[in-house]
């Protein structure tokens, strides 16, 4: 038996090595993601390398940009992008609050369903490390209040949770994650679904939108608002490749996401409502007022 | 041995960073390269077997941590990998070059393949199984053009340690 052990000893030792990630993968596959000790500790490592990298080849993009070539261009680019993002988000804003104000008055409710969100702006350090990762990093963790499932957006859109959190530093799963699932209306008829991730960076899909409904490729998808997730009225996607299949209650159809992943520098992590907590200082805004604030 | 493993682990730690920071500085989306599996490829053609599996395990550890997926899932296909490029590698001899570039392309396919299909018994929820070509054969492409650079870095760190290997194969 020993010598057995002893001629096999490779092909025993792999299969064990193979036969250890598999069950702890597929015990906790399923399970929220979760650090432990040693994780940290690895986490903890490498986040303020890529912290420190990623601002170093920024400042010199920024140096090289903004001092030594096109100077006044730059500069007028920056006041142009934030000129932008201010007339992006209040035009969303808009365009919701009168969509809410025509649908709230033809139902003689004016009650305001939504309250204002406490929120933190959050400079993005990394992306995830394999190709096929759908994660963010961002430089703030639980000591800033940032905990596991708060929603992510930006001043264009949605764009994820949190998975995990360290002390400094989190990981945002993005909505095209094959793990997302986002609740959402149609601006156009009101009518909702789900948007979920297919891993795909460019692309999300449309589940369980009823085929009684009207659904037209451009279509914009908004968040629907539940209760402890996004705030509502966030654009999520646009639709494309809308088909309804002879059979069956769903339409199928492909949702491109408004927010561009790859050109994230900063996002915002929503706390949660104004109503829940009393304000924690200068770091947290009004979201719907960050375009205007920067 | 020891040394040699943790200048490996180290290289896989800093292999992680680059892979999560030059995507990201350069608003990279589809050609990333997987420069952890690179590592697991010059692993399976070129290390003994336990040390080699050990060390892909400590790959797809690290990938797993820097990834935010479901736990082990990539410390798994990295073992996998070594495991599957390990019995076909007979037939593939390669210390870089142009060889390690074929190989790092088709590993990549078959291991963005392999994460796409656990990741649809992972998802809740699913409808089916998507599979996107395009990113994964960009992804697959970028790989394939960093491997004879992390495959020189790997050899290079190999050779600092050939000497003492001699020296008590000589006592």
């Amino acid at each position: 038996m020993r010598s057995l052990l002893r001629r096999y000893r490779e092909p025993i030792f792999v299969a064990f090595l193979l036969a250890l990630p598999f069950t702890v993968f597929a015990v906790k596959a399923k399970q929220k993601l979760a650090l432990n000790v040693f994780d940290r500790t690895v986490i903890s490592m490498t986040a303020p390398v890529e912290k420190f990298i990623v601002w170093s080849v920024q400042g010199v993009q920024d140096e090289w940009h903004g001092y030594l070539a096109l100077r006044s261009v730059r500069e007028d680019n920056l006041r142009l992008r934030r000129d932008l993002i201010r007339e992006k988000s209040q035009s969303s804003a808009f365009a919701e609050t009168k969509a809410e104000n025509d649908r709230l008055r033809r139902l003689l409710d004016y009650t305001d369903k939504q309250g204002p969100i406490r929120s933190l702006v959050a400079p993005v350090v990394a992306v995830g490390a394999s190709p096929h990762s759908h994660v963010l990093r961002i430089a703030r963790g639980s000591e800033e209040g940032v905990h596991r499932g708060m929603p992510v957006i930006s001043p264009d859109g949605v764009v994820g949770t949190i998975a995990l959190t360290t002390a400094h530093y989190a990981d945002i799963q993005l909505i095209v994650s094959p793990t997302s699932a986002v609740p959402a209306l149609n601006e156009r008829t009101r009518a909702r679904a789900t948007v979920k991730g297919t891993g795909d960076l460019a692309r999300c899909k449309l589940e369980y939108g009823q085929r009684t409904e009207e659904w037209h490729d451009g279509d914009l998808l908004r968040t629907a608002g539940t209760v402890g997730f996004f705030p509502q009225g966030m654009p999520i996607g646009r639709l494309v490749n809308v088909s309804k299949k002879p059979t069956g209650m769903f339409v199928s159809a492909e949702v491109v996401p408004v927010v561009d992943f790859a050109r994230l520098d900063e996002v915002i992590v929503v706390l949660g409502s104004q109503d829940a907590a009393a304000t924690g200082g200068n770091a947290f805004v009004n979201a719907s007022s960050v375009g205007a604030n920067q | 041995m020891i040394l040699r493993a943790l200048l490996v682990i180290a290289l896989c730690l800093a292999a992680a960073i680059l892979e999560s920071v030059f995507p990201f500085v350069f608003h990279m989306s589809a050609a990333r390269a997987d420069l952890l599996l690179v590592v697991v490829l010059y692993l399976a053609l070129n290390d003994e077997v336990i040390p080699g599996a050990a060390l892909s395990l400590a790959a797809g550890y690290i990938s797993d941590i820097t990834s935010a997926t479901p736990t082990c899932l990539y410390a798994f296909l990295a073992v996998f990998t070594f495991a599957a490029v390990r019995i076909g590698g007979n037939a593939v001899k390669t210390d870089g070059g142009p060889q390690s570039m074929a190989v790092a392309f088709a590993a990549s396919l078959i291991h963005s393949t392999l994460a796409a299909v656990l990741f649809y018994f992972v998802a809740p929820g699913s409808e089916g199984l998507v599979l996107k070509f395009s990113p994964l054969i960009w992804s697959a492409v970028a790989t394939a053009a960093v491997a004879p650079l992390v495959f020189s870095v790997l050899r290079r760190l190999d050779k600092g340690f050939v000497p003492a290997d001699a020296a008590l194969r000589v006592r």
